[in-house]
């Protein structure tokens, strides 16, 4: 297998609010100066990925959003279930490793929620009584941690092998006191917030036949997969966070598409020379 | 699981890695005193370093805590190495516990750094200086940690970790504190940001360096590839530092080796030692000096706090990321790069939309898409007094969440 360390690279990540845009120039002001590092609140960090940075792993990635960075490999599928598993479908285990120190409830409850999320993804009926080990490593911190890893663990699923149903999306949305939400939060804003949703979607679908999607029905379409939230948000709070995690979410589905491209038609070249 | 277990060579493998290095062949292409190509990276915060041995990958970091220290060492900080093989290096290792291989490399590391003999412990030799680690004798110490995360196993581990908890305790930098207060025992810890945070003092690095035996102890190699050191008799490692002191010598068991021998792979560590000491020095300066760097850009945006100056140690080829992030930067109002400063002032003014030109031309057509949809988006105006009321609860909650 070619073990190189290809990099996708995705530029700040906009989304327009062309409400926000049209309103009173103060107001606009005051938009632009909310965050602490220059962003608008629709905005993403720089993203990048890196395919099997490990070379034992049967598939890695390394997913960093800003200072967040996950690295993410898995093992599998392996003969066997556990015990307590269902032996007549493909069994998921995820291993999350903090920086520092022992794994306590909240690291517990990371590695549930992504067992979960990732069983929903996976074709588990393809590989019956086998286990695929996900193992996570946090080697930055800096805010949207779980959302960062469950992109690092889609992508290294993709890049081991494993049978999808689709990508999942993720994106932490927060809710600051004045019930503005903002996207991907860092660390120094997470101290801010009033609440956050950490949402997840499935990518956007592409069919291979019309180059120019309809980008409203498809988003109608897709469901969300995961919702994690945290503290008090009205309903309207939590509706505003999905909707602008959706559209977020279908840059990142194509930034997620356009680095798994790259990468697969590396590999077509190599085949050709070998 | 039983399944998967540590890499087993198969007959013909392991007569072809011995067959090759009786001609002084490895199977990698190496001669037999050649490393592997070391790389050290450090991270975005201080006292976190990742190497590359080859394909062999570690992960360190370090922190420190204040805790009271040992009663027989009153005015000594603490030192711990913490190793845990991850599942995520090779499919053999579990998760859990420790296993012995873990902790021999956890011992084999903190032994080269902890060299000292409880006779003469006034020597100076030790690597890290424990007695400037103290605060207030026999009350406050500071007590730091290095953890060390195997990554990916090619091999060799134990140097590769030990070069990785050089890097980190180089790079490692602790919070100034004083003591105050009516009775001299008031311990104030300065924020970072306040007063530049402390590095340690490290006397020397002592480098490890591992030796495999093959055959009746006659043939050696250095730096073994994981799948070597599924076939070698015995493995020997020697922490030596760039002065040629011996600091440690780790030989648990396997094939017999002629002293002569022992006596030449000490010599040949000698020389490997100083070459990788220079190497992390080298690679630590360079981290420093472009922290200060940053520092000198950060400073007129000091009210701000975060600092958005590149992660250039971590970002190697993404170019593109990096000159993103440095046209953020100048938006301060220094001009460090090469940029027009028209395109600063494009920012301020109209939206961020110059700035996704330059990085993602595709990404600013498709923007647009996103732009008129979101034109639905309603004006969210969340009741103010449900919010007054949870609000102070809610603080405190995600506090002590946030600490434990």
């Amino acid at each position: 297998m070619a073990k190189q360390g290809e990099e996708g690279f995705l530029g700040f990540l906009e989304l327009h609010d062309r409400r926000r845009r049209h309103a009173g120039s103060d107001r606009r002001r005051r938009m632009e100066d909310s965050r602490a590092d220059g962003r608008n609140p629709n905005q993403l960090r720089p993203f990048s990925c890196t395919r099997n940075p490990l070379d034992r792993a049967h598939g890695s990635a390394r997913w960093a959003q800003g200072d967040t960075i996950v690295l993410a490999a898995v093992y599998g599928p392996k003969p066997g279930t556990r015990k307590g598993e269902n032996p007549e479908k493909a069994s998921i285990e995820v291993v999350w490793k903090p920086m520092t120190g022992q794994i306590g409830k909240q690291e517990k409850e990371y590695e549930m929620t992504l067992k979960r999320t990732l069983q929903s993804i996976c074709l588990l009926t393809v590989h019956p009584n086998t286990t695929t080990s996900v193992i996570l490593q946090v080697v930055g911190n800096d805010g949207s941690l779980l959302p960062c890893a469950i992109n690092a663990c889609c992508a290294a699923l993709v890049f081991a092998g494993i049978p999808l149903k689709h990508l999942a999306v993720a994106i932490g949305c927060g809710v600051l006191e004045d019930g503005e939400v903002i996207l991907d939060t860092n660390k120094a804003e997470e101290q801010q917030l009033k609440s956050f949703a950490h949402l997840v979607f499935p990518n956007s679908r592409k069919s291979a036949s019309s180059k120019q999607p309809n980008q409203k029905e498809e988003d109608s379409e897709r469901g969300l997969i995961t919702s994690i939230t945290h503290g008090v948000m009205s309903e309207e709070d939590y509706f505003s966070c999905i909707e602008r995690g959706l559209a977020a979410s279908s840059r990142i589905s194509d930034f997620m598409r356009t680095t798994l491209q790259k990468q697969a038609a590396g590999d077509e070249e190599l085949k050709a020379v070998v | 699981m039983d399944h998967h277990q540590r890499w087993r060579p198969t007959v013909n493998e392991r007569e072809f890695i011995e067959r090759a290095l009786q001609s002084d062949l490895r199977v990698d292409g190496r001669r037999p005193f050649d490393f592997r190509r070391l790389k050290i990276l450090f991270g975005r915060e201080d006292g976190s370093a990742e190497v590359q041995l080859g394909d062999t990958r570690v992960m360190g970091y370090a922190t420190a805590q204040l805790v009271q220290p040992y009663k027989d060492r009153p005015n000594e900080g603490t030192l711990a190495i913490f190793t845990e093989f991850s599942p995520m290096a090779d499919p053999a290792f579990e998760p859990g516990r420790p296993g012995e291989s873990a902790i021999e490399l956890g011992r084999v590391v903190d032994r080269g750094l902890r060299w000292w003999s409880p006779e003469i412990a006034v020597w100076e030799s030790r690597a890290v200086d424990m007695e400037s680690l103290c605060v207030v004798a026999g009350k406050h110490v500071w007590s730091v940690r290095v953890d060390l995360h195997i990554l990916d196993n090619g091999g060799n581990l134990i140097d590769a970790a030990n070069i990785a908890a050089l890097a980190a305790l180089s790079t490692f930098r602790r919070p100034e504190c004083t003591v105050g207060g009516e009775d001299g025992q008031q311990v104030t810890v300065h924020d970072p940001e306040v007063r530049d945070p402390l590095p340690l003092t490290i006397h020397h690095l002592p480098i490890a360096v591992t030796f495999a035996y093959f055959g009746e102890g006659n043939i050696m190699v250095i730096d073994p590839t994981y799948k070597e050191e599924a076939v070698m008799g015995g493995r020997m490692t020697a922490t030596i530092n760039s002065n040629g002191d011996v600091c440690s010598i780790q030989k648990a068991g396997g094939e017999g080796v002629m002293s002569s021998v022992i006596m030449q792979c000490l010599r040949i560590a000698s020389v490997k030692a100083a070459d990788i000491t220079s190497k992390i020095k080298n690679e630590v300066n360079s981290y420093t000096s472009a922290k200060a760097l940053q520092k000198v850009k950060r400073l007129p945006a000091s009210a701000l706090k975060k600092d958005n100056a590149p992660d250039v140690a971590m970002k190697e080829g993404s170019d593109v990321a990096l000159e993103t992030q440095s046209t953020k930067a100048s938006s301060d109002g220094q001009q460090i790069n090469k940029e027009p400063p028209s395109v600063v002032k494009d920012n301020k003014q109209e939206d961020v939309e110059p700035m996704l030109t330059e990085c993602n031309p595709e990404a600013q057509s498709e923007s647009r898409l996103t732009a008129g949809e979101s034109d639905e988006k309603q004006e969210v105006i969340s009741p103010k007094s449900l919010k007054d009321a949870v609000k102070p609860k809610h603080k405190r909650k995600k506090k002590q969440h946030k600490n434990s």
